[in-house]
């Protein structure tokens, strides 16, 4: 295979004029399970293979995806590629160029303690069974509960034109479990979601405390009330941290979102936060679901500091981004499969803890809210976020009151980070997946935090 | 593009069938696709690159015992990859639990024809003229105003082909393409940055406006540089598409599919016959819609496509059924099983979401408004309660109207409420009808919902 992505590489550069050519080989393999109350919808089993070839020509990108390993297609694909780019370069102002990186000659070899690949479908089945029942026996109330359990095997193999070559194992595991209850005209939606890339032990570990989670919460928001909409004291846990660290500010962190008249771009080494706030972006964290070696520029995976004590830092970065920034590559750039081209991901994204405890956050807030758990979450440019929570409670006089159902949260980064005024000595990372045209797993995380005023979403 | 012959796919899929049932499949089905598509992309202003894609894939679906197992693979020229695919179907069936509710495959129905899907002058479009396409767009954008900065976008031609076989008799082949061009901007003017507005324009045949895509995607910003806050209160919306195709889909979509109705994960469950939304609406599924964005000759079942009236004036007549919900409660399928591609097995999904316009025009909606918003994108909407429809979202940005006319743009104005409740709401529907996605619609105007400003 090496021989073949070489030669292709030769070509581009050699024939076609390309001044960076890049092939990245795939083959993976995916075992998916669906499962709704107690019935195995479909046990699905597939095999893909396939590769990306990506050149520079004129200083415009060129791409080009083909399904086989034939040498044949590969070559009339990178003629392809090479063809797509030049014409895209015709009114090209400014020429693309890639900031240098090491060059890598490595090969990856992960050595699961249980190999997803060797474990039987019948396993998988029997331990997903288990957990769905479980669910819907929790109580009576709930009505249905879904399923759906991914684990992808494989192999990717990158090389490029300056002489990296790559060769590197790929392997996560992922559930997702969610539960629909009802009672009296009121429904309520509970989920959850595991994933690792460290192997299919996470499941015997964790599928039950995540499966109890998941229907306590159902049942729990059926006598949940609805939240007051306004500006509140708010205490967020380490879920909602996460999420809120990925889309108010991640995104905006990503240089090409930056570059694209993001809010970031005129803050680097401004300060946009209270002392507290520091975050990271990490490719290093061990089994974790957003952690890799080498990113699909080869370059290697690192902890990555954005912000620190309310100081931006830096930003996430591809070569091409931090050849426009004069910075280093991060190792942020990544594809999700062989049909696409690599951009700049997010990794385990998280911010640090501090001293307080859980307690302490909540003693001083006389009316306010403690978000536990999101829902979803989605950011603008202009730095306007919104996270919607799927588990919340009152916090009367510094203590927890009634549940509360269905809220979200907004604001504005740049303002919102300035009102972090507690931050958690816990810490915890939930795996997620993120899509930006692409879906990418990663982490997100931290410990509690307080805000001192935020816009809350509400219906009364 | 070289594409894939009809008769090549249909005597895979058919030949993949055999195989399955010789090897002990009580049912098998073959799914035959492929995808190729050539794009160019816009980034900061500037067209920076272009793509090839070709996705061609077999997905297979057989029945063991009453247990379904699928596999698939994108390696469809081999016959010996061909026949391990088939026995990875055949051992994850094996592996799998006997579902009593199995009641077989679809069977075959007559197909409707699908009109306007298919244009061979988009196959025919070379990577030099979407090139030019996307410069146009962006000379566009850029003539209206110094301030616009168009971030990213591109334009695409796909053609997608897809063959279905199965043991039922089912054998279908079709065919179609799409062109699209869209563009995201925003508006700068010294330290202030809008928000990103965005058009699109997509259809089935080479008939797009990208002159129009890049001044609309320009206006768009550059009427979001004037803001003013707005304070928390009730008050009226008109809901552009872009804000009902993301609302609807995670809400009210939801609540309509059959699947989640029998299993008691649907607001609307029980309530056919009965009056769920206000009396001027009227929705139809249809897969048949000439020209639609979804619109096929049969689904991913073999399912022939048809238009399924949904909600009449208000009443609640049907919903979205695939095969094997449509036999659990001995019915036929409304054709609404979709797949991604080779790579899943089909799920319930609405073709297009057809909401009947009514008379006003757009200015006629605007001019109703004394004191309200208009919406263009929303944030989180993918947060709300799927079950309930219950939501809570962010409007970046929302344009004030003010004495029927649109004034300043408000940032980060929170939405809340409950879908069902919204839509007993809508007091007018606008006739100016657009497809986006799967929405085919007009803009809607909403009374009484709840705003929350900073």
């Amino acid at each position: 295979m090496e021989e073949i992505l070489s030669k292709l590489n030769e070509i581009a550069t050699q024939k076609f004029g390309a001044e960076y050519a890049e092939a990245r080989a795939q083959k993976l393999n995916k075992a998916m399970l669906t499962l709704k109350e107690g019935r195995v919808e479909a046990a699905k089993q597939g095999i893909e293979k396939g590769v990306a070839l990506r050149v520079l020509v004129n200083g415009a990108w060129g791409f080009a995806s083909v399904g086989s390993f034939n040498a044949e297609s590969l070559m009339s694909a990178m003629a392809d590629a090479c063809r797509m780019a030049k014409i895209a370069s015709k009114r090209l102002k400014t020429r693309i160029k890639l900031a240098d990186t090491k060059t890598v000659v490595d090969h990856v070899q992960l050595k699961p303690k249980k190999d997803p690949a060797e474990v039987q479908m019948e396993e998988k089945i029997k331990t997903t069974l288990t957990v769905n029942k479980a669910i819907i026996e929790y109580d009576q109330r709930i009505k249905s509960c879904t399923i759906d359990y991914m684990d992808l095997t494989g192999t990717s193999c990158f090389i490029n034109s300056e002489g990296t070559c790559i060769k590197q194992d790929k392997l996560y595991v992922w559930a997702r479990i969610t539960a629909a209850a009802m009672l009296n005209g009121v429904f309520t939606f509970s989920r959850e979601e595991i994933g690792s890339t460290e192997g299919y032990e996470l499941f015997d570990n964790m599928l039950e405390t995540i499966s109890e989670k998941v229907a306590k919460r159902a049942v729990e928001q059926l006598s949940a009330k609805q939240p007051k909409g306004g500006k509140f004291p708010v205490v967020l846990g380490p879920n909602v941290v996460g999420v809120f660290v990925h889309e108010a500010f991640g995104h905006l962190a990503e240089a090409d979102l930056a570059l694209a008249g993001g809010v970031l771009a005129d803050n680097l080494g401004k300060k946009i936060g209270s002392d507290l706030v520091t975050f990271y972006d990490d490719g290093t964290v061990n089994g974790a679901f957003g952690s890799y070696k080498y990113d699909d520029e080869g370059v290697p995976a690192q902890k990555t500091l954005l912000i620190k004590d309310g100081v931006v830092t830096g930003l996430m970065h591809n070569r091409e981004t931090a050849q426009k920034f004069n910075a280093e590559p991060t190792g942020n750039a990544r594809a999700e499969d062989f049909r696409v081209e690599p951009i700049i991901r997010m990794r385990n994204t998280y911010m640090a803890p501090r001293d307080y405890t859980f307690e302490e956050l909540l003693e001083d807030i006389a009316f306010g809210y403690y978000f536990k758990s999101f829902r979803g979450g989605q950011a603008n440019l202009d730095g306007t976020f919104q996270v919607g929570i799927q588990e919340a409670y009152e916090i009367i006089n510094g203590e927890l009151g009634a549940a509360v159902r269905n809220a979200s949260i907004s604001g504005s980064t740049l303002e919102t980070l300035f009102k972090v005024d507690a931050v958690g000595k816990d810490f915890e990372l939930a795996p997620g997946r993120c899509g930006k045209g692409q879906t990418a797993f990663v982490c997100d995380g931290g410990p509690h935090i307080r805000i001192r005023e935020v816009l809350v979403g509400g219906n009364t | 593009m070289a594409t894939l012959e009809k008769d090549q796919m249909l005597s895979l899929a058919e030949s993949v069938v055999a195989v399955a049932l010789r090897k002990g499949a009580a049912e098998a089905e073959a799914y035959v696709y492929e995808g190729q598509s050539i794009n160019t992309g816009i980034e900061r202003g500037q067209v920076t690159k272009g793509n090839k894609i070709v996705d061609r894939g077999l997905g297979i679906r057989v029945i063991v015992n009453r247990a379904v197992g699928f596999a698939y693979t994108n390696t469809i020229e081999e016959q010996n990859t061909v026949e391990e695919t088939v026995l990875r179907a055949l051992s994850a069936a094996r592996a799998s639990k006997p579902d009593p509710d199995w009641r077989g495959l679809a069977e075959k129905k007559p197909y409707s024809v699908a009109e306007k899907i298919y244009d061979t002058k988009i196959l025919e479009l070379r990577a030099e003229d979407l090139v030019n396409v996307a410069f146009k767009m962006l000379d566009a954008a850029t003539t209206v105003d110094k301030r616009v900065f168009p971030v990213e976008g591109g334009v695409g031609a796909v053609y997608l082909s897809n063959a279905i076989a199965n043991s039922s008799g089912i054998e279908g082949f079709d065919q179609g393409t799409i062109i699209e061009c869209s563009l995201a901007t925003v508006a700068k003017e010294g330290s202030k940055v809008t928000p990103v507005c965005f058009e699109f324009n997509a259809e089935r045949s080479y008939d797009i406006d990208a002159n129009w895509v890049g001044k609309e995607a320009a206006r768009l910003a550059v009427s979001a540089l004037k803001t003013e806050r707005i304070e928390t209160k009730n008050t009226k919306l008109i809901l552009t598409q872009f804000a009902l195709q993301d609302l609807l889909y995670f809400t009210l979509i939801n609540a309509l599919k059959a699947d989640n109705v029998q299993r008691g994960q649907s607001a609307l469950k029980g309530k056919i016959g009965e009056k769920v939304t206000s009396e001027n609406i009227t929705i139809y599924d249809d897969g048949l819609f000439p020209g639609g964005l979804r619109t096929a000759t049969f689904d991913g079942e073999g399912a022939p496509h048809q238009k399924t009236l949904l909600i009449e004036k208000g009443i609640l007549r049907n919903f979205l059924y695939d095969n094997y919900t449509a036999k659990k409660e001995n019915k036929a399928s409304t054709g609404n099983a979709v797949r991604a591609g080779y790579l899943s097995t089909p799920f319930i999904e609405s073709t297009n979401f057809h909401i009947i316009p009514g008379e006003a025009t757009a200015e006629e909606l605007i001019s109703e408004v004394d004191d309200g918003l208009i919406i263009y994108y929303l944030q989180g909407a993918h947060s709300s309660n799927p079950v309930s429809g219950e939501f809570s979202v962010v409007a970046t940005p929302a344009w004030k109207i003010k004495k029927g006319e649109i004034t300043r743009c408000s940032r980060g104005v929170m939405l809340a409420g409950n879908i069902f409740e919204a839509l007993n709401n809508v007091s007018a529907l606008g006739s100016n009808e657009r497809k986006m996605g799967q929405l085919i619609a007009p803009w809607l105007l909403v009374e009484n919902v709840k705003v929350i400003g900073k």
